[in-house]
């Protein structure tokens, strides 16, 4: 089981989404973090044959997946990050119709709705119409019509969003339990959702990897360059234009920053240990939302 | 599969409005074709089943082949009444009881009227009225002979000798005399086939245009194009859908309309020629009534099927319900805009045009001809074998346009 980019290039007019990516994955979670407009979705679609790649290619066990075709759809599940569906249909309908055109026969098709939905905790939804689900409950279907082929590639576009903290972890469970013998690739922008169940974390900026690895690989050359410093509030303001801080929090004498720097700020900063938000930050530019870090 | 794919169109509410409005509107033209009046010995007017019997009763009298002797005898009645006291009354209501006894003559006069008339394009009303007994062997004959005169003065440079002689031959080559029968049902019948056929077209191009854009408006396109069969075998059952929608709600509508009024209105006059009523007596299609119903509804099946799937290959090609949506409208009405242009090109054209299978009782009196390797031929038989063929060959060119679609 290999799945291979090489040089994989996807242009829009003038923006090139996905820029000369070249990256092998076998089984476990794949976590692809980027802010908006990375190129996520872009490199996911091409993953899905959805879109041709404008150079480059991507190959399934050593073949093209677009020549593999069919073939190749049939290993794969994709949880779209616009997750449509047919308004009208009621769960248990909307499920066994793609189960129809992911080419299942009608008594599996059965069998695995049945299962699905008690996994993904809608087994007394069945009856409801897709529309008048709520938002987290479209995306338990929407990972359940995912799995339905027992997918070998499951390719899932931030499959969080929208979700409250509690949801978020029973999904991140989930994953880690559908994630055995399969290649599962999940995007977010959430640190937290991919940081304890991927085996291999990809940063995506620009259309371009810029750093991928193991949760450890990519901690370890940080160890030592993160901070945390007390200091007034007037002091704040020039400490955050000096450095790049991923964390403010209000205390009573002032403000505690969490500050990135190769050198210690400041005889009071204290060091403290590396989070995969610090790196986030440090590669791709951008501080982290408060509610994402505290979970 | 294909399943999923009805009830995609079906569980939408808009579908559902639409086929209730397809009801609706199928019953209020089952009225309107059965609204027909009779009028009684006073001089009042009747409507309903008793409308039906009595005019029906009148009729059947004067049934069976209109010999010399028979129109004789429709022109001696024609004018015993026309010269009776309550006739040439000043009092509508008796001018109306002279009316009722006409009843049972009134269609055939018409076909007088034309028959007897100064001029091909003619019809005066009163030709029947100064008609004399004598006049009664030249029914047949002038049919012909008006024809011939039309050919070699007014109509002299829109038909080549060929068709000329081809149009004289078909009139030449019906069987006379003609079978008359009461046929009040197919005519009725044959009067808004057009106008239910045209409204089933209407409803059934707003059920078939989603069938391929809506997958782009739900954003269902990413999960649809990803499965196995996404590029396809559910392509396949799309297009399979498209046709079971069409052929359902079609037939549906004709079926249920046709079965409304034979039922009411009767079927006698089936095996009648088309020529031995006032709709058909100029048409050079040597056909049956019961032959013409076969090729309106025919007609109007294959009309509905190019149609809609022209449609779906809009919808497949654009992404759009609303342009294809737009396809059914476009067909039917523009060539109505055009048809005022009194061009004999153009008239040639429209009369090849998809809408013409809509309404075959009209494309079968037309006098449109072509010549194709030397054969002279009508517009007709053309309109059903090119859109035939135009039909098959629009499948596979939403399958290949579709299953190809890259989504962005
Ligand atoms: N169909 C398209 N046409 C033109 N440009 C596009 C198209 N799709 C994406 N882009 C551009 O490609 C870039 C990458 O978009 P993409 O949707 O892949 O980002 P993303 O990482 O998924 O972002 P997000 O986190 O917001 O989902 C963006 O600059 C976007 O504007
Ligand atoms: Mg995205």
């Amino acid at each position: 089981m290999e799945l291979k980019l090489s040089n994989l290039t996807k242009e829009f007019k003038d923006v090139a989404a996905v820029d000369h990516i070249s990256y092998t994955m076998t089984t476990g979670v794949y976590g692809l973090l980027g802010v908006n407009g990375a190129g996520k979705t872009t490199l996911m679609r091409m993953l899905c044959t959805l879109i041709k790649p404008s150079s480059g290619c991507i190959t399934w066990n050593g073949k093209d997946i677009f020549e593999l075709d069919g073939e190749y759809r049939r290993l794969l599940g994709y949880l779209p990050q616009d997750f449509g569906y047919y308004p009208d249909f009621t769960v248990y309908d909307y499920l066994m119709y793609v189960a129809s055109i992911k080419g299942l026969r009608p008594a599996t098709a059965k069998q695995r709705t049945a299962r699905l939905l008690k996994q993904v905790g809608m087994d007394k939804e069945k009856k409801k119409k897709m529309k008048k689900l709520s938002g987290g409950m479209k995306r338990r279907v929407g990972i359940a019509q995912a799995m339905l082929n027992n997918p070998s590639i499951l390719i899932l576009d931030e499959p969080t969003a929208g979700l409250d903290p509690n949801e978020r972890i029973r999904f991140r469970n989930l994953i880690g339990e559908l994630a055995q013998e399969r290649l599962v690739l999940l995007s977010t922008h959430i640190v937290s959702d991919v940081a304890y169940i991927a085996k291999e974390i990809l940063l995506m900026k620009e259309g371009k990897i810029c750093v991928a690895g193991s949760l450890k690989e990519l901690l370890a050359p940080m160890q030592g360059q993160v901070w945390s410093l007390d200091v007034s509030k007037e002091d704040a303001e020039t400490y955050r234009k000096n450095y790049k801080v991923a964390n403010v929090r209000i205390i009573p004498k002032g403000v505690n920053l969490r500050i990135l720097s190769g050198q210690r700020p400041s005889e009071n900063a204290r060091p403290e240990s590396v989070l995969l938000e610090d790196v986030f930050l440090h590669y791709l530019g951008e501080g982290m939302v408060e509610e994402d870090v505290s979970i | 599969m294909c399943r999923y794919e009805l009830k995609k169109v079906f569980l939408k509410t808009g579908g559902k409005i639409a086929l209730l409005l397809l009801l609706f509107l199928v019953g209020v033209t089952c009225y309107f074709a059965t609204n027909i009046f009779y009028v009684d010995g006073k001089g009042d007017k009747k409507y309903g089943p008793v409308a039906v019997r009595e005019l029906r009763a009148m009729q059947k009298e004067w049934a069976g082949f209109l010999e010399e002797e028979k129109i004789r005898q429709v022109i001696t009645e024609n004018r015993r009444i026309r010269h009776s006291k309550e006739a040439l009354s000043d009092e509508t209501r008796e001018n109306e009881i002279a009316y009722s006894w006409g009843q049972g003559i009134s269609e055939i006069r018409n076909l007088l009227n034309y028959s007897y008339a100064s001029h091909f394009r003619e019809y005066d009303y009163y030709r029947a009225d100064s008609l004399s007994e004598t006049d009664a062997g030249d029914f047949y004959a002038n049919r012909v002979s008006l024809l011939k005169a039309w050919l070699d003065e007014e109509a002299k440079d829109t038909f080549s000798d060929k068709e000329k002689a081809y149009l004289m031959d078909q009139y030449h080559r019906i069987q006379t005399p003609f079978y008359y029968n009461y046929m009040k049902g197919w005519t009725q019948l044959f009067a808004f086939s057009p106008t239910i056929i045209m409204i089933s077209m209407l409803i059934l191009g707003y059920l078939v245009a989603g069938i391929f854009s809506n997958e782009f408006v739900w954003k269902s396109d990413s999960v649809f194009f990803s499965s196995v069969y996404g590029r396809n075998k559910a392509v396949t059952s799309k297009i399979k859908a498209g046709f079971c929608i069409t052929t359902m709600v079609y037939w549906g509508s004709v079926i249920l309309y046709s079965g409304f009024i034979l039922l009411y209105l009767g079927a006698d006059g089936m095996n009648c020629p088309v020529q031995a009523d006032i709709s058909g007596w100029k048409c050079f299609y040597n056909i049956t009534i019961w032959q013409k119903y076969l090729l309106v509804i025919a007609g109007g099946y294959m009309g509905c099927l190019f149609i809609s799937f022209l449609s779906m290959l809009v919808s497949a090609k654009t992404k759009s319900t609303v342009l294809a949506v737009m396809v059914p409208f476009v067909l039917i009405f523009i060539p109505s805009f055009l048809a005022n242009m009194n061009s004999v090109f153009v008239n040639k054209i429209l009369s090849l045009l998809p809408d013409q299978l809509l309404q075959m009782e009209a494309a079968l009196n037309y006098f449109s001809l072509f010549t194709i390797a030397g054969r002279v031929i009508g517009a007709v038989p053309i309109l059903l074998v090119v859109y035939a063929a135009l039909t098959v060959a629009i499948g596979p060119v939403i399958y290949w346009g579709y299953s190809r679609k890259q989504i962005s």
